[in-house]
């Protein structure tokens, strides 16, 4: 508790701390720079009074009358809404797609298949993902065409109505065995799509060096975000040949760049308006139906509207990764760590996604926040058959932290060590080192066990 | 075509809709009283929930011919912006709403409830709003701006 975090006084209001929020706006009219430019720093460590403080959120009272509105509480004149018809299918090359009966159907004013769109192909790092699949479908939730009618049922029916012929493949859903290469989802690319590893002093020596050795293989299961507001976008071709996006997305500059490469457009001609989004949680980070609404808006001069269904969301929304997380860890008989070897494997899904991200952030955390000398962390992201992975809470953080977590509390019953000694025995402390070599500032994690052991009276259970 | 006439929020509202219509679909696209939200259109998740003579129900769950004749209270009935509802109000001063998606459903739920109950222990609470799911706020601050809500239209406490 040697901590020195200097606690601002309570004296400081909750109106003082707007003003400094309202002093790093930036002006409307920016004033002539003088050089050289003086900034004022913050105390090191310093934490403001925040804490503590009664706050409202501003836009609490509108959204507790319910008039905040979302995309589906906005309607324009004549706007049509739109469905997709998802293969149900989770590997298969598309022989022929039908749309005919469908567009025969009153009420339909466009269908819209893959081969219409300019560059069908999308993603936030690999664009491995197709607006609507074209010639082979990835997994069940994949659309393989879109329909713009007068009614939801309209469109939904016109769904049913089209036809696609499919030629089953073999599909694969374990990641470990889509780590063999046997069948590929998307070929020639192996399904390893992304890897990290991250070495730090001798692992040989450092297990040597251990009275006990403890392995275990650790998984967590796939998660959907489930926000309470669906993805929704509405789409509006202009008469100049722009398009306006409202949409539920959460990365409006990244969607923008994404769409203007699939509609073969200069960005400059698309406009998002990002609204008030009904939670996200990371699954709202990238396009979804965005291009495939803009066109069908083109195709019928008329705004086109989707909220995807509850079960869309599930089948053909990103989803938090499965992880498989195999760990081995040396341990000397008084419980210091001094080695440990992580090896992750990700169930990335059909698509890519955020996976290059968590792959990466799960992989620098695999360690844990202990100091650890020797350490091997290998992490491999999968293709499987299955709804994508991507952004969730924490980029794989969780999901590491369950695995190390649990290893802990094993290694410190098997030692009859208390498991809060065997943590604050190895824990970071202020200059530790990261597993990538960050030198660490602001180090409260032992602070922090002991102030969450003390409160909730961890000795007192008789733990 | 079923022509359903009804009150909504004091005032009485008619219109002609296909039988399948449900009263979501009736206060949102044919009264634009899109406060009431379509979260899942099975019943699940209770972001659609209004008051049919006096109690709350899931408007997703209810068909448009169902409410013919009866009396409907939606989140835009309960108050205006500058005069609020002390459950409105309430669940502005404990922050109980983020992204705000859930936040007419569990209101109005509150106010089922309040109605029926003015008492209610915080068990009670969390029963009447079990059928309201939210997925940022959590529901610790939404059970503690009701409780205060209660206090406050049982006279006990000054409203803020």
């Amino acid at each position: 508790m040697t901590d020195d975090v200097k606690v601002a006084d309570k004296t400081d209001s909750l109106t003082d701390l707007k003003e400094t929020d309202e002093d790093l706006r930036l002006p409307s009219v920016v004033e002539p720079a003088h050089f050289p430019v003086e900034t004022i720093d913050t105390e090191a460590r310093h934490q403001t009074p925040a804490v503590g403080q009664r706050a409202t959120r501003p836009d609490g009272r509108l959204h507790g009358l319910g008039q905040t509105k979302y995309i589906d509480d906005i309607t324009f004149p004549n706007m049509l809404f739109a469905k997709m018809k998802r293969a149900g299918i989770s590997s298969a090359l598309i022989k022929s797609i039908d749309t005919s009966e469908a567009e025969a159907m009153p009420g339909v004013a466009a269908v819209l298949t893959g081969r219409e769109i300019p560059v069908n192909s999308y993603g936030p790092s690999y664009q491995d993902q197709p607006v609507l699949a074209d010639e082979r479908v990835f997994h069940a939730g994949d659309p393989v065409a879109a329909v713009a009618a007068v009614t939801e049922q309209i469109a939904e029916e016109a769904c049913e109505r089209i036809k696609v012929e499919y030629e089953p493949l073999e599909p694969v859903y374990d990641p470990v065995e889509a780590m063999k290469d046997e069948i590929r989802v998307h070929p020639p690319h192996s399904n390893i799509y992304a890897t990290k590893r991250i070495k730090k002093g001798d692992l040989e020596k450092g297990f040597a060096e251990a009275d006990h050795i403890f392995e275990g293989v650790y998984s967590t299961q796939m998660i959907e975000h489930v926000p309470l507001e669906p993805h929704a976008s509405i789409a509006q071709w202009d008469p100049n040949g722009r398009v306006t996006l409202w949409s539920s997305l959460g990365r409006i500059t990244l969607g923008r760049a994404d769409i203007a490469r699939t509609l073969d457009m200069p960005i400059n001609k698309i406009r998002i308006v990002g609204t008030i989004v009904g939670g996200n949680f990371g699954g709202k980070n990238e396009i979804t139906t965005e291009p495939a609404l803009a066109l069908l808006s083109r195709k019928t001069g008329r705004p086109v509207k989707m909220v995807y269904t509850r079960e869309e969301e599930f089948i053909a929304s990103t989803t938090r990764h499965p992880f498989i997380m195999e760990y081995k860890t040396g341990v000397t008989k008084d419980g210091m760590i001094t080695a440990r070897k992580v090896r992750l494997v990700l169930d990335g899904g059909a698509y890519c996604s955020w996976s290059e991200t968590t792959l990466g952030k799960a992989c620098i955390l695999s360690a844990g926040p202990y100091n650890i000398e020797n350490l091997l962390a290998e992490a491999y992201c999968m293709y499987t058959n299955k709804t994508m992975a991507g952004a969730m809470r924490g980029f794989g953080a969780p999901q590491v932290c369950f695995a190390y977590e649990s290893q802990m509390d094993e290694i410190a019953h098997k030692l009859g060590i208390d498991p809060l000694e065997l943590r604050m025995k190895n824990a970071f402390h202020e200059g530790s080192a990261s597993p990538t070599g960050q030198v660490l500032q602001s180090v409260v994690v032992k602070d922090s066990l002991e102030k969450a052991a003390e409160r909730f009276g961890w000795k007192e259970d008789g733990q | 075509m079923t022509d359903v006439t009804l009150t909504i929020n004091g005032e009485e509202r008619s219109a002609s809709v296909p039988p399948e219509t449900s009263l979501l679909r009736l206060l949102r696209d044919e009264f634009y009283l899109t406060g009431s939200k379509l979260g899942c259109d099975v019943g699940d998740c209770g972001a659609c929930t209004v008051i049919v003579d006096g109690l709350p129900v899931n408007a997703c769950l209810m068909l448009a011919g169902q409410v013919d004749g009866r009396d409907v209270v939606t989140i835009e009935g309960l108050a205006t912006l500058e005069d609020l509802h002390p459950i409105q109000k309430a669940f502005e001063e404990f922050a109980s709403l983020q992204c705000g998606f859930c936040g007419p459903g569990v209101i109005i739920a509150a106010k089922g409830l309040l109605d029926r109950n003015p008492d209610p222990t915080k068990e009670e609470i969390k029963d009447a709003l079990s059928g309201n799911l939210c997925r940022c706020t959590g529901y610790t601050k939404m059970i503690e701006a009701v409780q205060d809500a209660a206090r406050i239209l049982r006279g006990e406490k000054e409203a803020a």
